[in-house]
């Protein structure tokens, strides 16, 4: 297992490009210990702001000497911030309780970070190029240059209404796991 | 499922997110309009899309993290 506070330092004195190394491995940890609220909060928005939040706080940060100090801070934030939000928008006061205790207990399991993966790269890069026509049109704008666009505006970009672009993007993800499952990677437990 | 449905699903698991008044991200608009299920299927396909996007990206970065860089940036900019 890696240590992603091997970046620390270097975050703390504000390098981005070691911020992003520890983004790599510590973002999709982070989202899957929010699984639990996803029927509650937008999770995509909670993530964003825990990682800004990281950002902030790092250079203040006191590691305990366990690894992945800032990963277990991280998720930690992240917790508090779907709380937060749950509390805003008046969800039930038991369902935040119970929702609460769970990702507590959840936290409290060992927090690894994601290991990059050459052979799903290789393999990917195979399925992506395989695409044709607009669902590779359509992939390609989600995946393209920053800063991200809402997806209405990536239609126009491309000649498409909305729900047309949308289409396509779901047509090209499907195309992509299924060209995956024929090489034996099943895109849905890689993310796990 | 509906089309309809279906396309507010796939709008929620995009990265993209509008700016709140304190300049950080909020939640899609799409995502208010989604029932719990939805919501909890849009999240599974975000789990699923930030991988490939992941390991499509030379520095192993999704879109999540490619945009919270350069909300970093735009702020150190600002």
């Amino acid at each position: 297992m890696s240590d992603l506070d091997q970046h620390l330092p270097a975050i703390a004195a504000g390098d981005a490009e070691a911020f992003a190394a520890w983004l790599a491995g510590a973002e999709p940890r982070i989202r899957l210990s929010l699984s639990r609220f996803a029927a509650h909060v937008d999770v995509e928005a909670v993530v964003q702001e825990t990682l800004l939040r990281v950002w902030q706080v790092a250079p203040r940060f006191e590691p305990d000497g366990r690894a992945n100090g800032l990963l277990r801070l991280g998720v930690r934030i992240a917790r508090n911030q779907a709380i937060s939000e749950l509390r805003r928008r008046r969800v039930p006061v038991a369902t935040t309780e119970a929702l609460a205790r769970a990702a507590e207990d959840s936290a409290c399991l060992a927090v690894e970070p994601v290991e990059p993966d050459p052979a799903l790269r290789a393999a990917l890069n195979q399925c992506v190029e395989q695409l044709k026509g607009p669902p590779k049109r359509a992939l390609a704008q989600r995946l393209g240059e920053l800063p991200l666009r809402p997806d209405r505006e990536l239609a126009e970009r491309v000649g498409m209404s909305l729900n047309t672009f949308l289409q396509n993007v779901r047509r090209a993800r499907k195309a992509v796991e299924t060209c995956l499952a024929r090489a034996g990677v099943r895109l849905a437990e890689v993310a796990r | 499922m509906s089309a309809e449905r279906d396309a507010l699903v796939e709008e929620v698991v995009s990265a993209w997110r509008p700016t709140g008044g304190e300049g950080g991200p909020r939640s899609h608009p799409a995502w208010h309009d989604l029932d719990a299920s939805g919501r909890a299927e849009a999240y599974e396909l975000s789990v699923r899309q930030r991988a490939l996007e992941a390991a499509l990206d030379p520095r192993g970065l999704s879109s999540t993290a490619r945009a919270v860089l350069a909300r970093i940036q735009g702020r150190r900019e600002g």
